[in-house]
């Protein structure tokens, strides 16, 4: 039959998952390797949710930071198109470039939302095990004026007890939205839950209704961080000030 | 919790069912192929469990059964265990394709034929699903299963289907949700009427109704976006009264090239239920019933060209006659007049005189004569010819009457749902 085999794909919106990854030398060893392992794993599935999605297709783009910024492709990439190289542990943590370089990024014009039919919000994933080390303030106030950056879904995944949660807290606009992991396991379950819990999400049209996919995708990931062993939400590791408990009894 | 392979669940009703594998997981679960009593089905398992409610409203839909055969159907539900729970149904065949292949061109109708089929196997089901007393809440183009072959349809995901006027929690998506859903309402029949329209288009035209040049100028589809286009400002693609958010060429091709295909039936019907008059009064929205009816009356002028023997749309209303694919004129000097229906007969056509899938009669040449046309019974039960000189004849199965001007037709008990129908030949 002729004119039904001329049928074309709908036109689809891109959704854009962004990896923003702190390569600092805290970061060598286990734990680099745990990410690089993680998101090469997590690709395959990326596309497989983007290939069966009639309402958008998923591209992926990754920032590593430490002394500076880099871009591991020029622009976003559909998930089987991105070949990972690992990325390598050394130098501080320029949270603050990142957040510039990212908010420069975000745009039409010379930016990477330039998908002709149109975007969906994007997804950013934040990765850090410690604290910036740069102007992290100017840094995410650009951010954080960005208009994909608002409406972005936006997760951040703590390693270990040393990484900054105020700052990532702020990076996300709630404690909600950060997810401690404690051990290298953890590490790669959670990239995996987050990566595709963001995109399943993030790339879909909205669910009609009051809850917004920021609230829809945290909800997800906490109910999957309840099964991880050594991942936890902000929220359930804030334990009663001890101090306070013994002032009432004194 | 997840479960493992081998691992077994206890159903309500005292047998176990072990998982062989994962088939896919989704949003709200897991999907594992089971093995229960030696069959092989399917088991839906809920990664974290919804509440006491929707567990209640899960055993009392699998103990009211399903609406119709196009649904697959919660059958057995499973103790609370391990965390959560989940239900069993039946396997999804493995020549039905998700909608969103059909949408994202992976798949293709075989024929114009099957498409129709698909859109009044849906309108059907929605229809047992309103008698039925439910509506069916999240609606969206990952429910339904389609075979290109012949249209045939199933309808998962009925584990949100809930009463009329109860909200389930899960909630559809925007894209394919009424306006009065996408602002906040409760999913009831008149909601579900709308996404049955939009999902009728999609299928017929492989676009979006409502995403023509306004959206696609939209550079990033934020939620609140979402809420405009597809709720409060939402506005049809092909709406007379405004032309702001026609299709874009290069962009929507297959409805700029399917639209002016299809006759003018479809065409009124989806401008009519896309007008604002129905996108804010969900109560004067088209029944499902009446669907059937346009859908019926679409097939009615899908005939085989003459000349390239392919299927090609006649359009009655506005006396186009011109086959879509070759260009030639098609007679429509011959018909079969069924009440106010005129059913076009050419060889190769296929006549539908319910709304069920199944063609009741096919139109063919005589074997030994290329020049003379007939009509073949393909019913199971005998038709009675009353000729114009007064004769009476029987056309039993398989066995056919020749095209001749004022033969009538008593279809007998022949036709399912419409005993007694009566038709009469004109040429």
């Amino acid at each position: 039959m002729g004119l039904l085999d001329e049928t074309v794909s709908v036109p689809r919106r891109t959704m854009t998952l962004f990896f923003l990854i702190d390569t600092s030398g805290s970061m060598e060893g286990n734990k680099i390797g745990a990410v690089n392992d993680a998101v090469v794993n997590v690709l395959p599935m990326l596309n497989d949710i983007s290939e069966t999605n009639p309402d958008a297709e998923i591209k992926v783009a990754a920032l590593e930071f430490s002394n500076g910024v880099n871009w591991l492709y020029d622009e976003p990439k559909l998930a089987k198109d991105f070949i990972w190289q690992d990325v390598v542990a050394s130098g501080l943590t320029s949270l603050g470039a990142a957040c510039s370089e990212l908010a420069s990024k975000l745009s039409r014009s010379g930016g990477f939302m330039q998908s002709a039919s149109g975007s969906f919000a994007p997804a950013i994933i934040l990765l850090s095990d410690g604290g910036p080390t740069d102007d992290y303030n100017s840094g995410l106030a650009k951010l954080k004026a960005n208009n994909w950056f608002k409406s972005a879904i936006k997760i951040a995944i703590a390693i270990g007890d040393d990484a900054d949660k105020d700052v990532l807290k702020e990076f996300t606009g709630s404690s909600e939205a950060v997810i401690t992991v404690h051990n290298i396991d953890a590490l790669k379950q959670i990239i995996r839950v987050v990566a595709v819990t963001s995109s399943q999400i993030g790339s879909k049209s909205s669910t009609a209704g009051e809850i917004t996919k920021q609230e829809q995708v945290v909800k997800d990931i906490q109910d999957a961080t309840q099964n991880i062993d050594g991942a936890e939400t902000s929220d359930s590791t804030s334990t009663i000030d001890s101090s306070q408990y013994i002032d009432d009894w004194g | 919790m997840e479960l493992k392979k081998g691992a077994r669940v206890n159903l309500t009703f005292g047998n176990q069912a072990t998982v062989i594998k994962e088939l896919g997981r989704g949003g709200q679960g897991i999907v594992y192929l089971v093995d229960l009593d030696g069959q092989r089905m399917a088991l839906k398992w809920y990664i974290t469990p919804p509440d006491e409610k929707f567990y209640k409203n899960l055993e009392r839909n699998i103990r009211q059964g399903a609406p119709s055969d196009a649904f697959i159907w919660p059958e057995y539900l499973t103790q609370k265990e391990n965390g959560s729970f989940g239900y069993i149904m039946k396997l999804r065949p493995s020549d039905y394709f998700e909608f969103g292949n059909y949408l994202l061109a992976r798949k293709n109708f075989k024929s114009f034929n099957a498409m129709l089929a698909a859109a009044m196997k849906i309108c059907n089901g929605f229809m047992m699903l309103h008698r039925f007393g439910y509506s069916y809440q999240d609606l969206n183009d990952g429910n339904f299963f389609i075979r290109p072959t012949d249209g045939d349809v199933l309808i998962c995901d009925n584990d949100n289907v809930m009463p009329q006027g109860e909200k389930s929690g899960i909630m559809g998506k925007a894209r394919y949700m009424a306006p009065e859903i996408v602002a906040g309402g409760i999913p009831d029949k008149y909601s579900d009427r709308f996404s049955l329209s939009v999902i009728l288009f999609m299928l017929f035209f492989a676009n979006h109704p409502f995403e023509g040049a306004k959206v696609v100028a939209c550079p990033c589809m934020t939620e609140t976006f979402e809420k405009r286009f597809y709720g409060s400002e939402a506005i049809f693609i092909y709406s007379p009264s405004d032309k702001s958010n026609l299709p874009v060429r290069g962009v929507h091709q297959n409805v700029i090239k399917r639209w002016p295909l299809f006759p003018s039936t479809l065409k009124k019907t989806f401008i009519d239920q896309f007008s604002e008059e129905k996108l804010w009064h969900p109560n004067t929205r088209m029944i499902e019933q009446e669907w059937e009816r346009i859908i019926s009356k679409v097939r009615d002028e899908l005939v085989v060209c003459p000349h390239c023997h392919e299927e090609t749309f006649v359009d009655i209303e506005d006396n186009k006659f011109k086959c879509i694919n070759c260009g030639d004129d098609i007679d429509v000097t011959k018909q079969l007049k069924l009440n106010n229906r005129s059913l076009i007969l050419t060889a190769g056509t296929k006549l539908y005189i319910n709304h069920d899938n199944t063609p009741d009669a096919e139109v063919d040449f005589f074997p030994s004569d290329k020049n003379l046309l007939v009509i073949r019974n393909l019913t199971q039960s005998c038709w009675h010819i009353d000729t114009p000189s007064g004769k009476v004849k029987v056309v039993n199965p398989n066995e056919f009457l020749p095209i001749l001007n004022g033969l009538k037709i008593s279809f007998g008990s022949s036709i399912k749902e419409a005993a007694g129908t009566k038709g009469e030949v004109i040429a």
